[in-house]
């Protein structure tokens, strides 16, 4: 049985890496990904073009518009002589939105007076317009209390603040968040293409036949197919590894043990996946919009492009049987966290019997379907 | 038609008329061929109807950047009127859902196991160094970083408590607001920020580009794998008949799939459409040039299916997700990277849709965003054109 089972592995390696190109795109591809994924993957706002409407012509005006050009996040801040030459430009994206300094602005700040200055923002682009308003409102916020210090003689009192400190990733750099995603994110999509165009590919090639008359069962042709996938997840996780502790120095703090552990669990689960799409569809294509049907979904409600906890109730239920949201858990614990063993072995219990029941009932199917 | 055509051109025209019939008849059986291949697979109106409605259904719920409620643990050290004031506070916005923890090391204990997003520590004398002329007042908070867009929410919701609290309390001791200069955001377009405005736009091109790109990415690459691509080098058609024949039924798919997209956007989530129909359908058509181009591209290039799938994953919709803008804001990205997103069709795309969908016929936006698309679709079909060769190697 082990015998037959490992010639139907080798036979599925052989087919999977038989030439150099094959064996390439299984290495360049996801290096070159994860590159360039993790340099766009920012929901940091960085560039920022933002109009000014300076109706006011004053210090306290002047005093902001200062601030606003020393801060790094600011890219350009072209002056505009009315909000209707800004809308404009905003209705065109030159611009994020308009910072409109009204008229007798400065007078209040002299005066003492508490007033404000209006912000205007494009809608379409609501996220970064947040945290747009965020930094201007940070700036403003803070050139309005260095005015308020310069009025008033005394003394300024020790004002009562709020310290934050952010844990397992003190400057909040999204690239520590999202790297340790993309990991699960690429070997999610490489697992389960893979299994799933394998029996197609047989079936539209008249292959599958073949291989059904030989010595080996159903059984062991099915995990024959399944087992080549998690090698290649291992080596191309091990890769990721290396890449983004080595390259982009996010911290390692897990157990490497557990991370194998995990990634083994998740591609079982993924190409058990892939295999009943496989059992089940005609044709490579067919096959593969299957495989995309799953993909895209799981990919996108995973907490990996927006918080799980954002979702409603019932889709919160449902991201349970996806198993790239409890990937990403093991990935966040294990890089960032260092968390206790016992909250990740929870996640990689679910996550393992998630693996169980795609393995077993692809099997299954695979058997009564070659039968 | 061809009555015209004689009567211009005089003695030359029956010639020229006949092969332009012929030249039609051609074009015509290569696309009943093609378009009997596409409606006989069951599998195409799941991709015209059923998978559009599906994601846009799931993404529409389950996309949102709006943080609703967050976790968080309040360690209060301090018993203090202030203290229990400010924790009050906290426990009663609508923005946090409080676990008490009894002491520091609790609702640390509870941040590492990832059972709260913060834990918001109320020191010891707080209440007394509220009114204290030497040494502030401090409210410390612990934030789960591994998650930054979150923690700026946090961040950003702690700040805005701070602030109400601060200001009741200088108007209870009849002093004045002590915020000297504020800022008053207010949104365009989107007037509540709602975040599932821009993301079901995104998400509708990368349905679109799902159709468009990756299902064609396979067409050519299928007969080159099944040898059938020699027989159909074997009948007359040009390679422009090819191509057009094997496009068109994906371009009618994957029109009729954003009808479906749109209506759903428009009726299940009450999207505002301020521009027009006509505007959204011509965005759409023009957006599948370069899709559509892009995944003949791929076809012609890679021999075998799975490498096509392979190579469509990564270059189409990969890229669709992330450097289109759908998640991540483009203008954030390096300088070289957003040189990169030029060839991205699915990034002119979302801009188009969110524009005509927010903000209405933006002509301003859109002209320039449709040439974009020609351009880059004229660059795919026509290193799909050089590389369709008409022989046999």
């Amino acid at each position: 049985m082990l015998q037959r089972l490992l010639a139907i592995v080798r036979k599925e390696l052989i087919s999977m890496l038989r030439d150099r190109r094959a064996r390439m795109s299984l290495i360049i591809p996801p290096v070159i990904q994860l590159l360039i994924f993790a340099q766009a993957a920012t929901m940091e706002v960085k560039n920022i073009e933002l109009a000014i409407v300076d109706l006011d012509r004053g210090p306290a005006a002047a005093e902001i518009i200062q601030r606003l050009r020393g801060s790094p996040s600011f890219e350009r801040l072209p002056q505009l002589p009315s909000v209707a030459a800004a809308r404009a430009q905003v209705e065109r994206e030159n611009v994020i939105g308009i910072l409109v300094l009204p008229s007798g602005f400065s007078a209040h700040v002299e005066a003492g007076r508490p007033t404000s200055a209006q912000l205007l923002l494009d809608g379409r682009r609501s996220n970064a317009a947040g945290i747009t308003a965020q930094y201007v409102s940070t700036i403003v916020q803070n050139a309005g209390y260095a005015l308020a210090d310069q009025e008033s003689l005394s003394a300024p009192a020790p004002r009562p603040e709020v310290v934050i400190n952010n844990w397992f990733n003190p400057n909040l750099d999204y690239k520590w968040f999202i790297l340790p995603n993309l990991v699960g994110n690429l070997s999610l999509g490489v697992a389960l293409m893979l299994t799933a165009l394998s029996v197609s590919r047989e079936r539209e090639l008249g292959t599958f036949d073949q291989t059904l008359v030989s010595p080996a069962t159903p059984v062991e042709i099915a995990l024959g197919k399944l087992l080549p996938p998690l090698l290649v997840a291992c080596v191309q996780t091990s890769l990721y590894l290396v890449l983004v502790t080595q390259l982009y120095g996010v911290p390692f703090r897990g157990s490497i043990p557990l991370f194998y552990a995990s990634v083994l669990t998740f591609a079982a689960a993924c190409a058990g996946m892939g295999l009943f799409i496989s059992s089940i569809a005609q044709t490579q294509q067919q096959a593969f919009l299957g495989a995309f049907a799953v993909l895209l979904p799981f990919a996108l409600l995973s907490g990996f492009a927006t918080p799980v906890e954002n979702m409603p109730w019932w889709l919160q239920l449902v991201t349970g049987i996806n198993p790239l949201a409890h990937m990403l858990r093991l990935m966040q614990g294990l890089f960032l966290k260092d968390a206790s063993v016992a909250s990740l072995a929870h996640s990689l219990g679910k996550l393992g019997l998630i693996a169980l029941f795609t393995v077993t009932t692809s099997v299954l199917l695979f058997r009564r379907r070659a039968s | 038609m061809n009555g015209a055509v004689l009567e211009s051109h005089g003695a030359e025209s029956p010639a020229r008329a006949h092969r332009w019939r012929s030249w039609w008849r051609q074009l015509s059986a290569i696309m009943l061929k093609e378009a009997k291949q596409v409606t006989r697979d069951p599998s195409s109106w799941i991709i015209a109807v059923f998978l559009p409605l599906t994601f846009l259904f799931l993404f529409g719920y389950g996309l949102s950047l709006d943080t609703t409620v967050v976790k968080v643990a309040v360690v209060r050290e301090d018993s203090s009127q202030d203290a229990r004031a400010f924790a009050a506070r906290i426990e009663d916005s609508k923005w946090f859902l409080v676990v008490e923890a009894p002491n520091r090391e609790a609702g640390k204990e509870l941040l590492r196991d990832q059972a709260v997003k913060a834990t918001i520590i109320i020191p010891g004398e707080f209440g007394q160094r509220l009114y204290s002329n030497s040494r502030g007042a401090q409210v410390q908070v612990l934030v789960d970083g591994a998650e930054p867009n979150t923690a700026n929410f946090v961040r950003g919701y702690v700040g805005a408590i701070w602030a109400a609290f601060l200001a009741g309390r200088s108007m209870q001791q009849g002093s004045v607001a002590n915020v000297p200069v504020s800022v008053e955001p207010r949104y365009w377009f989107n007037a509540n920020a709602e975040s599932r405005w821009f993301l079901i736009p995104g998400s509708i091109t990368v349905i679109m580009t799902l159709i468009g790109t990756l299902l064609t990415a396979l067409v050519i690459a299928r007969e080159w794998e099944r040898g059938t691509l020699e027989a159909l080098y074997a009948t007359p058609l040009t390679r422009g008949q090819i191509l057009i024949g094997k496009t068109l039924p994906y371009f009618v798919l994957a029109m009729i799939s954003t009808l479906v997209c749109v209506l759903t956007a428009l009726i299940l989530f009450h999207l505002p459409l301020r521009g027009s129909m006509l505007a959204l359908g011509l965005v759409a058509a023009v957006f599948l040039f370069p899709a559509l181009g892009q995944g003949l591209l791929i076809s012609v290039t890679m021999r075998s299916q799975l490498a096509a799938a392979q190579l469509g994953l990564m270059t189409g919709y990969l890229p669709a997700i992330m450097l289109s803008g759908f998640l991540f804001d483009i203008h954030s990205m390096p300088a070289w990277l957003r040189a990169v997103t030029l060839l991205v069709p699915a990034r002119y795309m979302n801009v188009s849709l969110q524009t005509i969908f927010l903000a209405g016929d933006v002509w301003a936006v859109l002209i320039p965003n449709m040439l974009f698309m020609l351009a880059v679709g004229t660059l795919f079909f026509g290193l799909t054109w050089r590389k369709l060769h008409k022989r046999v190697d």
